[in-house]
């Protein structure tokens, strides 16, 4: 009787320790926006070339920038308005300025039950102007938040 | 011829009582059960949080001293809310498989379990994401997923160790490491909990359950076990000592 007062008691305290760990509750971590990701290339030479000065904010956005006058981005990121279905940007390359337009479409991905859901993209196109932009590529039409590029900018 | 007749007859007398006594000394009796077991914290957390209920039940039937067969099932009734979302999930599991008993009948005696249990587990529920937002450089976001239906399937390898504790009642617990084989909810809109699962975001879930069991037992069977015959002691002498031992005879 003794011995089995004993064993259950073992069991009962090990299941107790069990609890205790299993309900350690985790934090948020890793990466919760989605950006388009694009490069910045040199359009002569065809390679990665990151401005000396980048200025970036939607349109009518102007108190909000994205991007200041910023050295050496590469590439930059560029977030998507979940709520419409086109968003417009103002870039300015070395004082130079230009838009770019992205059509697409969102729909929302759990990203864990401590983040939450966020906004996953499909870009349809983008349009531009060619004040020194020359050309822009998708190359990846999934905008996620996976740290993968979606797009490059010949400038 | 007759001497010989007799001698071969009491040889194989006492080879038979030996051999009859041989096996009285190996076996022994174990009781074959149904189990009815209840799974007793998910109805325990409800009571504390009325928020989350989850309850959950088997039955096992003994196959022998090591093998049970297992059926089991349950109900989720899962709500979940944070500063950026709402969940709702709600619907039923059911689960087969068997349970392994890795002691010794001997030890077990059929109210002892330590062992390993495999399970195939079906899960139907339906979720539904009331509300959630997101902030970005735009502003804040916010929308809703309707309701939808879904199943999962999944592996279950589930260790644990039970005990009778009062006449045909036991209690234990089990560690469940749960594979999700297939999902029919997509990437993008997993789970964040689903019945018998659990968390469905990840592929490899594990969770702990307690249970209370009722065993009626319902059949007895002579199991054989196999006794421990010591082992030799190894012959360490030298050839010197032999030679002493010998010396020492009368």
């Amino acid at each position: 009787m003794r011995k089995l007062f004993q064993g259950s008691l073992i069991i009962f305290l090990s299941g107790l320790v069990l609890i205790f760990l299993s309900c350690t509750p985790l934090s948020c971590i890793g990466e919760t926006e989605s950006y388009v990701k694009a490069s910045l290339y040199d359009k002569v030479l065809k390679k990665l070339h990151s401005p000396d000065s980048l200025t970036m904010y939607g349109l009518n956005m102007e108190t909000s920038k994205l991007y200041d006058k910023t050295l050496n981005v590469q590439p930059a990121h560029i977030p998507l308005n979940a709520s419409a279905t086109y968003c417009t940007y103002i870039i300015r390359i070395d004082g130079l300025t230009d838009t770019l337009k992205f059509w697409y479409n969102s729909y929302p991905h759990l990203i864990s039950k401590e983040c939450g859901y966020t906004y996953y993209h499909t870009l349809d196109s983008l349009t531009f102007t060619n004040h020194l932009i020359d050309t822009v590529l998708i190359r990846n039409k999934r905008v996620t938040t996976i740290n993968e590029e979606n797009i490059r900018i010949f400038y | 011829m007759k001497r010989i007749s007799a001698y071969s007859i009491s040889l194989l007398l006492i080879l038979i009582s030996n051999f009859k006594q041989v096996k009285a000394q190996d076996t022994i009796v174990f009781p074959l059960k149904i189990k009815v077991g209840f799974e007793v914290s998910g109805p325990a957390i409800y009571y504390s949080d009325k928020k989350n209920l989850n309850s959950e039940g088997y039955i096992s039937a003994d196959f022998n001293e090591k093998v049970s067969i297992v059926i089991g099932g349950g109900y989720l009734n899962y709500n979940y809310s944070q500063y950026n979302y709402q969940y709702l999930n709600k619907g039923v599991f059911a689960r087969a498989g068997a349970d392994f008993n890795l002691l010794k009948p001997e030890k077990a005696l059929g109210k002892y379990w330590a062992g390993i249990g495999l399970r195939y587990s079906v899960s139907h529920f339906s979720s539904e994401v009331p509300s959630f937002q997101k902030d970005n450089y735009w502003g804040t976001a916010t929308s809703s997923v309707v309701q939808k239906t879904d199943w999962g399937h999944f592996l279950e390898v589930s260790p644990g160790v039970r005990a009778e504790v009062f006449r045909n009642f036991s209690i234990g617990w089990t560690i469940s490491l749960r594979m999700l084989l297939y999902s029919s909810t997509g990437n993008d809109l997993r789970p964040i909990y689903f019945p018998g699962f659990g968390k469905g975001a990840d592929k490899f879930n594990s969770g702990i359950s307690y249970f209370i069991v009722w065993n009626i037992p319902y059949k007895k069977i002579k199991v054989i076990i196999e006794k421990e015959v010591p082992e030799e002691p190894e012959d360490t002498s030298q050839p010197g000592n032999i030679q002493q031992t010998n010396v020492n005879r009368p």
